[in-house]
C-alpha cells in the first residue's frame, strides 16, 4: 500500500479547504437557526402590525432579535476565511 | 432641528353668534389642532356641554353624500384629477344648486341603463344554460309541451333506463352525462317518475321556448353580443361624463367636506347656553397671526388666551421641525413612531447617517446612477405624498451610493480606472484578482467602529433626553448613571481587548508592560470601567444585567454593513463573469450566426443579473440600514408614541374663495 506523503502544500490546501467548509457551515446553520426562530415571531409580528399599526416598531424589534445568531455565524465565517 | 415644533396652547372663548366666523377663520388657517372637549365634572368645566353642529349641517352632509355617490358611480377620485383651474366658492355653490341635480340625474340614468343591460345579459346567459342539454334534440321545443294525455320527462340519468311502462324515449350525451327525454302516458306518469328517481334521475325543466334549442341558443348568443356592445357604449358615455364632470365633482367634494367639517366643529368644543370655548394647539411662531386674524374677523368680540402646559406630562401634538434636507426622512421616523413632544427628534441624524450606511453597503457608481435616475423618474409619475418622500430618501441614498462607489472604485462590479481609496471590496472571481483582495478584516473592524460610535451616541442621547424630561432628583441620577454604565461597560471591554490583542484599524495597546495577571495599565483600566459600568447598569435595574450580551451582539450587528455590501459586489462580479467572459467573449473571437444569438443571450443574462442585483441592493441596502437605526440605535434612547399634529382645516387643491 502506497503511503501518502503529506507535503506542506497539501496540508495548507487541506486546512484552507476545511476552513471554507467550516465557514459555510457557520453561515448555513446559523442562518437556519435564525430562520426557524424568525418564522413564528415574524408571523405573529405581521399579525400584530395588521391589527394595530403602532405595533410596527416593537414588532420589528422582536422579529430581528434572532438575527444576532446569523450575524455571529457570519463573523465566524469571515474570520475563518480571511 | 433635533427638536419638534414648539406649540402654544390657546383657549378661544366667545359668544355663540361668533361661532361660525371663528370656525371659518380657524379652518382657513389650517393651524389649530383642536383638543376635543370631553364632558366632565372637572373644576372650572362644570355646566359645559359638548356643542351642537351649526345649522344646515344635515343638508350639507346629505349633499356631500350625493356627490360622493356620483363620484362612486363615475369612479372619480381626487388623486387622479389634475388641478388646472381652481373653482371659486361662490360660483361652485351656485353650480351645486343648478347643475348638480342634472348631473345626478344623468349619472343615475346611465348607471341604471348599464345595470339593466347587465341584468339582461345575465338572464340570457341563464337561458342558454337551460337550453344547453336540449341541443342534442333536433325537434322543436314547443312540441315537448302542451299534451293532454302524455307527460314529457327530461333530465340527467346515470345509465340507460329500462321503462316498465309504455314510453317513447330519446337519449343524448350532454357534458359526458346521459340526458333523457321521455314521453309516457299520463296514467303511468307517476309510476315512471318514481322508478326514474330510484335510478338516480335528475329532472330538468323543459325551457319555455319555441324553435329548436340550437336556434334559440344562437339567438341568445347574438343578443348577448349585441347587449355587451351596448354596455360598452354606456361605459363610454359614463367615461365621457366622468371626463366632463370630474373636476367639478372633486371641487364640490372638497367644498362640501370643508363645509361639513366646519359645521360639525362645535361637537369638539365646550359650550354653554350663550358661549363656547375651544381649546387647541398652534405652532408658536404662527400664533400671533392667527390671534390677530380671529380678533379682526370677529371685530374684537373674542377672548383668546395662551394657557400654560407641562411639556412632559401633557399630551402635546407633535409636528416635525426639520430643515428641508431631512423632511423626507420624517416618513421613516413615522413608520417607527412619532417622537414625543419633549423628546430628542432624531430625524436629522437619520437623514445623514442612513444614506451613509446605504452607500457603504451599495457603494457602486453604476447602481447609484440607476437608482438616482429611477427615483427622479418615479417621482414624476407618483402623486402621493408618502411615496414622494420615500423616493427623496432613495435619491439621497443613491447619491451617497455614487460617492462610495467612487471611493470603492466600482461600476456594476467592474473596477474604475483607479485603485480603491481606503477600502478594497474587489473579490477574486474568475481568477482575476485586482490588488490584494478584499480588505475584509479592515471592513469588519470599521463596521464595529461605526457600531460602537453609533451606540455610544444613542446612549448619550438617552442621557440628554433624561436631563430634559426628568426634574433633578434621584430618578434622573439613576437613569443617567445607568446609561453611563452601559457606555463604560462597552468601552471597558474595548480597552481590555486593545490591551490584549493587536487589532487592525484600532489602537494597539499591547506594548505596555503587564502589571497584574498579565494585564497592563489599559487592561486594568478596562476592567475597572467594566466593573463600574456593570454597577451603573445594575443600580438602574437589576434585570438589565441580562441585557449585557447585547453590548457585543449589537456592535457585531453592524458587521452587516460589510457583509451585505460584499455579497452585492459578489453578485455583480459573478454576473459579469458569466455574461461577458463565459458567454460573450468566446463568441466574439470567431463571429457566426449562432454566435450572435449566444451573444444576445449573454446580454440578457447581464441585464437580468444586474436588474436583480439592483433590486436586491435597494432592499438589502435600505432595509439593513434602516434596521440598524430602528433596532440598534433607537432602542438606546428613542421612545416615540407622540400624538400627531392634525390641524383643523384643509389644504385646498380644487377650490378658492
Amino acid at each position: 500500500m502506497a503511503v501518502e506523503v503529506m507535503t506542506v502544500e497539501v496540508a495548507e490546501a487541506t486546512a484552507s479547504g476545511f476552513a471554507a467548509i467550516g465557514a459555510g457551515l457557520a453561515v448555513g446553520l446559523t442562518g437556519m437557526g435564525t430562520g426557524l426562530a424568525q418564522f413564528s415571531i415574524g408571523g405573529a409580528a405581521v399579525g400584530a402590525t395588521a391589527e394595530n399599526k403602532d405595533m410596527f416598531g416593537l414588532a420589528l424589534l422582536f422579529t430581528v432579535i434572532p438575527e444576532t445568531i446569523v450575524i455571529f455565524g457570519l463573523v465566524v465565517a469571515l474570520l475563518l476565511l480571511f | 432641528m433635533f427638536k419638534v415644533q414648539t406649540m402654544s396652547r390657546l383657549l378661544i372663548a366667545a359668544s355663540k353668534d361668533q361661532l361660525d366666523t371663528i370656525v371659518r377663520e380657524l379652518y382657513r388657517h389650517n393651524l389649530f389642532h383642536i383638543e376635543d372637549f370631553v364632558e366632565s365634572d372637572e373644576e372650572g368645566y362644570e355646566g359645559f356641554k359638548i356643542g351642537m353642529p351649526l345649522p344646515g349641517a344635515g343638508s350639507v352632509s346629505s349633499d356631500l353624500i350625493r356627490i360622493r355617490s356620483i363620484e362612486n358611480s363615475f369612479d372619480v377620485s381626487a388623486g387622479e384629477v389634475e388641478t388646472t383651474v381652481r373653482s371659486g366658492t361662490a360660483e361652485l355653490t351656485r353650480k351645486i344648486e343648478s347643475e348638480l341635480p342634472v348631473i345626478e340625474k344623468e349619472a343615475m340614468a346611465l348607471i341604471e341603463e348599464k345595470s339593466s343591460l347587465e341584468n339582461t345579459v345575465r338572464e340570457y346567459g341563464m337561458k342558454i344554460a337551460e337550453l344547453e342539454p336540449f341541443t342534442g334534440y333536433t325537434g322543436y321545443l314547443e312540441d315537448l309541451k302542451g299534451f293532454d294525455f302524455f307527460v314529457v320527462l327530461a333530465g340527467y340519468i346515470p345509465a340507460h333506463f329500462g321503462f316498465t311502462v309504455p314510453n317513447e324515449s330519446f337519449y343524448t350525451t350532454v357534458n359526458k352525462r346521459h340526458f333523457l327525454i321521455a314521453v309516457v302516458p299520463l296514467e303511468n306518469a307517476e309510476e315512471a317518475e318514481r322508478s326514474l328517481l330510484d335510478a338516480g334521475f335528475q329532472a330538468v325543466a323543459i325551457p319555455d321556448e319555441t324553435g329548436t334549442a340550437r336556434a334559440r341558443i344562437d339567438w341568445y348568443t347574438q343578443e348577448i353580443t349585441r347587449l355587451n356592445n351596448e354596455i360598452e357604449g354606456v361605459k363610454g358615455r359614463i367615461l365621457a361624463q366622468k371626463k366632463t364632470h370630474a373636476a367639478f365633482l372633486v371641487a364640490c367634494d372638497e367644498l362640501l367636506t370643508a363645509e361639513v367639517e366646519r359645521k360639525e366643529a362645535p361637537l369638539r368644543f365646550a359650550t354653554t347656553e350663550e358661549t363656547f370655548v375651544a381649546e387647541g394647539w398652534v405652532p408658536i411662531e404662527k400664533k400671533d397671526a392667527l390671534i390677530s386674524d380671529i380678533t379682526s374677523a370677529t371685530g374684537g368680540k373674542v377672548y383668546i388666551t395662551e394657557l400654560e402646559y407641562d411639556p412632559v406630562e401633557d399630551v402635546v401634538p407633535v409636528e416635525y421641525h426639520n430643515p428641508d434636507f431631512s423632511k423626507p426622512t420624517e416618513l421613516l421616523i413615522d413608520i417607527y413612531s412619532r417622537p414625543q413632544y419633549s423628546e430628542f427628534d432624531p430625524t436629522l441624524l437619520v437623514a445623514i447617517v442612513f444614506p451613509i450606511f446605504f452607500g457603504f453597503i451599495l457603494g457602486d457608481v453604476g447602481y447609484g446612477l440607476i437608482l438616482l435616475a429611477l427615483s427622479f423618474y418615479l417621482r414624476k409619475m407618483l402623486k402621493e405624498e408618502a411615496g414622494r418622500k420615500l423616493l427623496d430618501v432613495l435619491r439621497n441614498a443613491s447619491v451617497s451610493s455614487i460617492i462610495f462607489g467612487l471611493l470603492f472604485s466600482e461600476f456594476l462590479g467592474y473596477a474604475l480606472p483607479w485603485d480603491p481609496i481606503g477600502l478594497n471590496r474587489h473579490l477574486n472571481i474568475g481568477g482575476h484578482s485586482t490588488g490584494h483582495g478584499p480588505d475584509v478584516t479592515q471592513m469588519l473592524v470599521l463596521t464595529a467602529w461605526i457600531g460602537i460610535l453609533h451606540i455610544t451616541l444613542g446612549r448619550s442621547l438617552h442621557i440628554y433626553n433624561a436631563m430634559r424630561k426628568h426634574h433633578p432628583g434621584k430618578h434622573r441620577t439613576k437613569v443617567v448613571f445607568g446609561q453611563v454604565g452601559w457606555i463604560l461597560t462597552m468601552w471597558g471591554i474595548l480597552f481590555a481587548l486593545w490591551s490584549l490583542f493587536a487589532i487592525p484599524v484600532m489602537p494597539d495597546l499591547t506594548g505596555f508592560a503587564g502589571i497584574v495577571a498579565g494585564l497592563n495599565i489599559f487592561g486594568i483600566l478596562g476592567a475597572v470601567m467594566v466593573v463600574v459600568g456593570v454597577i451603573g447598569v445594575a443600580q438602574e435595574n437589576v434585570l438589565d444585567l441580562l441585557e449585557l450580551p447585547t453590548i457585543i451582539s449589537h456592535v457585531l450587528s453592524y458587521a452587516r454593513l460589510a457583509a451585505v455590501g460584499l455579497s452585492s459586489v459578489a453578485i455583480a462580479m459573478v454576473t459579469n463573469y458569466i455574461a461577458i467572459e463565459l458567454i460573450i467573449d468566446p463568441q466574439l473571437e470567431s463571429l457566426s450566426v449562432v454566435g450572435i444569438v449566444i451573444i444576445l443571450m449573454g446580454i440578457v443574462v447581464f441585464l437580468i443579473g444586474h436588474t436583480l442585483n439592483t433590486a436586491l441592493g435597494v432592499l438589502g441596502g435600505g432595509l439593513h440600514s434602516i434596521r440598524l437605526h430602528y433596532v440598534e440605535f433607537f432602542t438606546k434612547f428613542y421612545q416615540g408614541g407622540g400624538k400627531k399634529y392634525k390641524p383643523f382645516g384643509k389644504n385646498r387643491k380644487f377650490t378658492e374663495d
